[in-house]
């Protein structure tokens, strides 16, 4: 069905909501001037539009009037819209053609006590609805097929381990490795905690596993050239060491378990100058290979290169459980070796303070050094060494000779690891390590949907860590993989070429890959990859960008329609602010509608408008509101950090701050602008942002732009 | 002289006796249309000593190429000052391949023109987002001795650039010249790499000065950090940080989209 061509119907349907809606706003009145907006040819009021009877009823009236836009007065879109949305596809009606106004969350709740202003803002909540819904567009969803294979970057303990577990779901699965062993860095270390297994026979055990599986593909000495497509449909292009031809394969999802590397502290304590001082990491690589001179006396020093002040400011997180380890190692061969741990913090968490104890019961000897006096080493007589501290704890400076430095060196990024970023697109941290896209809801994710990570490729952690990691990337990727179609929505962008300037602001906009760039500048949408957040069509310049459902004549039709009084010199005189609120419709939205919920009463100047982010507001959106005659307006949007779109609402910010050093230059007092962020529980705060905002607006008095009236500013 | 070019794009014939005087191919000028204008760094298209004019081509893009968009025959700019930054280098290579994209193709003629006067056998590419877009192909196909035409959309000519990595592997091509889209000439830089064939891109960031004071301009080459408008425009594109340098360029996106905004919105009331 094409509506854009046919003749705009529209019917309206008010839900009093029992006493909710009906009990403080005036019912009736609003369907009667509901029956007076542009395009309406049915208005009614319901008791519960969500009953059946009123389903059926919505059903009923598109079929005899042909209605081709439904709105739906009544309570939040966040609960009910999909069951109206629903309830107009069973009628053959386009679910992106329905449209709903908030009057119960964001009106009557919160404005309980003023029933004749409710009622007015009611009206203008629902002819923003009318404006906008006679822009609406049907919309199709996409599909995509997922190909039930997975590719497994790094074939060290984390990525056989995911590799084995999605194998033995019975997907395919493509192991590579830059080595020509499986093993990453399991293959250098000597026994593993908590258990002290070897570490040989744990990686003999996974290798035999992995390659009885026939549905793992081992790819050995190999690397990822290229990768392109999206979710369920990559292409992967493989480069095998020695071989001319690269190989090309398809996979569904992939999981970056590349792993990480030992710093290799050159030029400290004399490292690489004196072959006594060694890292843990070559410590454990004599332990396996049985080449350990026993030495008499050993110090290890903790954190060297790792938690400095500028550069590698992290905390590796194993190295405290290592040397812990090696030197109960050391004490087990020959009790009579002196062991001594030159530390800054013991970082010992979980069954690790456990063995701690044990060093010490050990007698292994912990002295506490500082930042900004660490140890000195020197070369004494006889070839042996002298470890100078200051011990925090004395507060004196005391030698220690030594004929084996063992040095605890924080694990990095590696090369490949970085090239690797870059050829998958997804982001590596301060740190280094890869980056994933939230930390409690999506801690195995990228951005870019189908790409997880897993193991020390995301960042120090031992073994048990790793597994965990492992399982969890595993089983997210097999989710897709199993429902073998994914649906994607329909919110997506699309580009107007006529009207593009191939500046490329879009593609630098999107943080989830899902714009290319042509070589000439034409933008390439992936739709599988866009999520509807809207911030390229915010960020290019001509308009040429759009957002399905939020498209700019439909954002401005909802904006000009709020501000188009019928009836508006009722109280010339006393100035009652007419606010438009931009809300994503993540955390700020859900924040307004929990003030609603709990009957926090706000000032009724305020009318929310739905966006998909608050990064979707467009620079020309709030011109519009302020040329129409908005008295303030305010976007808000989830708290910074907590973006849905990873930083949405950052964008937002510094729109907003660049907008208010230009808002004078057109007589708009830049206070009348703001911006504030709220999660989903901050329904006080929300309402406190509002009541604040009505304020400020109310001091600076009626917007220079309003429609005039008579000669006089029309203040309703 | 103003001359429409394609949709949006514009070639401008400026008198400036002085500054036709002393242009050499690959320089150019920055303008600025009224006092309060922005200053804008265009690429001369080229330059006739005797009628003491040069020219630039111009894509409106924002608020002051919307602006000088809307400038007609006889207008005058507030002030133009060039030629800077340093002139190509125009040698006889042997084969030169010159690849322009969008309004650079404007530019890139004139190089194109002074290969082939010093003795060079020039291959031209054109490039465009789409066939509407595609300016100069006339020009171009006069001064080269062969051209090949290239869009985004495939509309006209080759669709994309992979037909390129088959034009190096058949033809011996000396020098490669690139001037377009950042995007056009990493690809372009990227595919000649495989090759070992020397390239040149002209890169014209974001400038304030144009005279190497500010910074503004800078770009990554190599382990350098290079000023385009005083080093340049001429780099070497298998050197050039591309990312680097498209992050920078998109720095004041949301201040250009805001200026363009408002002087429309200005405009309109």
């Amino acid at each position: 069905m094409d509506a854009g061509k046919e003749e705009i119907r529209i019917g309206v349907f008010i839900c009093r909501c029992g006493f909710n809606i009906g009990g403080v706003i005036d019912v009736p009145i609003v369907t009667e001037y509901a029956k007076t907006l542009p395009h309406v040819v049915f208005a009614e009021e319901g008791l519960y539009t969500c009953s059946s009877a009123g389903l059926d009823s919505i059903k009923k009236q598109i079929e005899k009037f042909r209605l081709n836009r439904v709105i739906v007065a009544s309570c939040t879109p966040a609960t009910h819209e999909p069951l109206f949305q629903k309830t107009c596809e069973e009628a053959g009606l386009n679910k992106y053609l329905f449209e709903m106004a908030n009057i119960r969350e964001q009106c009557s709740w919160v404005h309980m006590h003023l029933p004749k202003e409710a009622t007015e803002k009611a009206k203008d909540l629902l002819r923003m609805a009318v404006a906008k819904a006679s822009y609406l567009e049907p919309l199709t969803e996409m599909e995509i097929d997922i190909t039930p294979s997975a590719l497994v970057i790094g074939g060290g303990i984390a990525g056989i381990t995911a590799a084995r577990s999605l194998a033995t779901q019975g997907f395919q699965v493509h192991l590579v490795d830059k080595e020509a062993e499986l093993g990453g860095m399991l293959k250098h270390l000597h026994t593993l905690q908590p258990t002290g297994r070897e570490a040989s026979q744990v990686l003999r055990e996974a290798i035999i596993a992995v390659k009885s599986n026939n549905n793992i593909h081992l790819h050995m000495s190999t690397s990822i050239h290229e990768v392109s497509g999206f979710i369920g449909n990559f292409d992967v292009t493989l480069q095998t060491k020695n071989s001319d031809q690269p190989e090309h394969i398809k996979v569904g999802t992939i999981i970056v378990a590349t792993g990480a590397e030992e710093f290799k502290p050159v030029g400290m304590y004399g490292y690489k100058e004196n072959q006594n001082v060694i890292t843990q990491l070559e410590f454990e690589q004599l332990l396996r290979k049985r080449e350990l001179k026993k030495p008499g006396k050993v110090v290890m020093i903790q954190c060297v290169g790792a938690r400095e002040k500028t550069g590698r400011t992290y905390c590796s997180r194993i190295c405290c459980q290592v040397a812990i380890n090696n030197a109960l190692h050391l004490k087990k061969l020959d009790p009579s070796i002196e062991v001594t741990i030159l530390f800054r913090d013991m970082q010992t968490y979980g069954e690790n303070e456990h063995l701690y104890k044990e060093a010490m019961e050990n007698s292994v000897n912990f002295i506490r050094y500082d930042l900004n006096k660490p140890p000195k080493v020197t070369s004494g007589r006889d070839r042996d060494l002298i470890v100078t501290v200051y011990d925090t704890c004395l507060g004196a400076e005391i030698e220690l000779e030594s004929d084996l430095i063992v040095l605890s060196a924080p694990l990095i990024q590696h090369e490949d690891g970085r090239r690797l970023s870059s050829i998958l697109k997804v982001p590596l941290g301060a740190d280094g390590f890869f980056f994933e896209v939230h930390p409690k809801l999506r801690p195995v994710d990228f951005a870019s949907e189908g790409i997880y990570v897993c193991g020390t490729a995301h960042g120090p952690k031992n073994i048990v860590e790793s597994l965990a990691q492992a399982y969890a990337a595993a089983s997210k990727a097999s989710i897709p993989m199993a429902a073998k179609k994914i649906k994607s929505g329909a919110v997506k962008a699309s580009v107007d070429q006529e009207i593009c300037v191939n500046c490329d602001a879009c593609v630098v906009s999107c943080v989830f890959n899902a714009i290319e760039a042509s070589p000439f500048g034409l933008p390439k949408i992936i739709e599988a990859n866009c999520k509807g957040c809207g911030v390229c069509a915010s960020e290019c310049p001509m308009g040429a960008m759009q957002l399905k459902q939020f498209k700019d004549d439909q954002i401005i039709a909802a904006i000009e329609a709020l501000f188009k009084y019928e009836t508006c010199i009722e109280q010339v005189g006393s100035f009652k602010p007419v606010i438009l609120c931009f809300a994503c419709q993540w955390c700020s939205y859900a924040a307004a509608d929990l003030a609603g919920v709990s009957r926090i009463q706000y000032p009724p100047n305020v009318r929310v408008l739905r966006v998909p982010c608050s990064g979707r507001v467009d620079v020309l959106h709030v011109l519009r509101a302020f040329q129409s005659g908005a008295d303030g307006v305010i976007i808000t949007g989830c708290l910074i950090g907590d973006c849905h779109y990873i930083d949405g609402n950052v964008k937002a910010k510094d729109r907003v701050d660049v907008m208010k050093k230009c808002l004078g230059s057109l007589g708009i007092d830049p206070r009348r602008l703001e911006i504030g962020f709220a999660s989903s529980s901050e329904g006080q705060k929300f309402a406190a942002m509002i009541t604040g905002f009505v304020d400020v607006i109310k001091q600076l008095g009626p917007s220079p732009s309003r429609p005039k009236l008579g000669g006089e500013v029309c203040t309703r | 002289m103003k001359r429409e070019l394609a949709r949006h794009i514009n070639l401008f014939e400026f008198s400036a006796k002085e500054v036709a005087a002393k242009t050499k191919p690959g320089q150019f000028v920055i303008l600025r249309i009224d006092e309060d204008g922005e200053r804008i760094p265009l690429t001369i298209a080229n330059a006739d000593e005797q009628k003491g004019t040069i020219a630039v081509a111009c894509h409106e893009v924002g608020r002051t190429t919307t602006q000088l968009g809307r400038l007609k025959e006889g207008d005058s700019v507030s002030d133009l000052l060039g030629p800077l930054g340093k002139p190509a280098r125009i040698e006889k290579y042997g084969t030169v391949l010159c690849v322009g994209g969008g309004v650079m193709v404007a530019p890139l003629h004139f190089q194109a023109q002074a290969f082939r006067e010093a003795g060079n056998n020039v291959i031209g590419v054109v490039g465009a987002t789409t066939k509407d877009h595609l300016i100069f192909l006339d020009e171009m196909e006069t001064t080269c001795n062969e051209l090949f035409v290239a869009t985004d959309d495939g509309t006209k000519g080759y669709k994309g650039m992979d037909f390129l990595s088959d034009l190096l592997k058949e033809k011996k091509i000396d020098r490669v010249v690139a001037e377009g889209p950042i995007v056009m000439m990493k690809t372009v830089s990227d595919l000649t790499r495989q090759h070992g064939i020397p390239t040149i891109v002209n890169l014209i960031p974001i400038m304030v000065d144009g005279m190497g004071m500010c910074g503004a301009c800078r770009v990554t080459v190599g382990e350098k950090t290079l000023f385009a408008c005083v080093d340049g425009l001429e780099f070497d594109g298998h050197q050039v940080d591309f990312d680097e340098l498209l992050a920078r360029m998109k720095m004041y996106t949301t201040q250009e989209k805001i200026a363009y905004v408002f002087s429309e919105e200005e405009g309109r009331n």
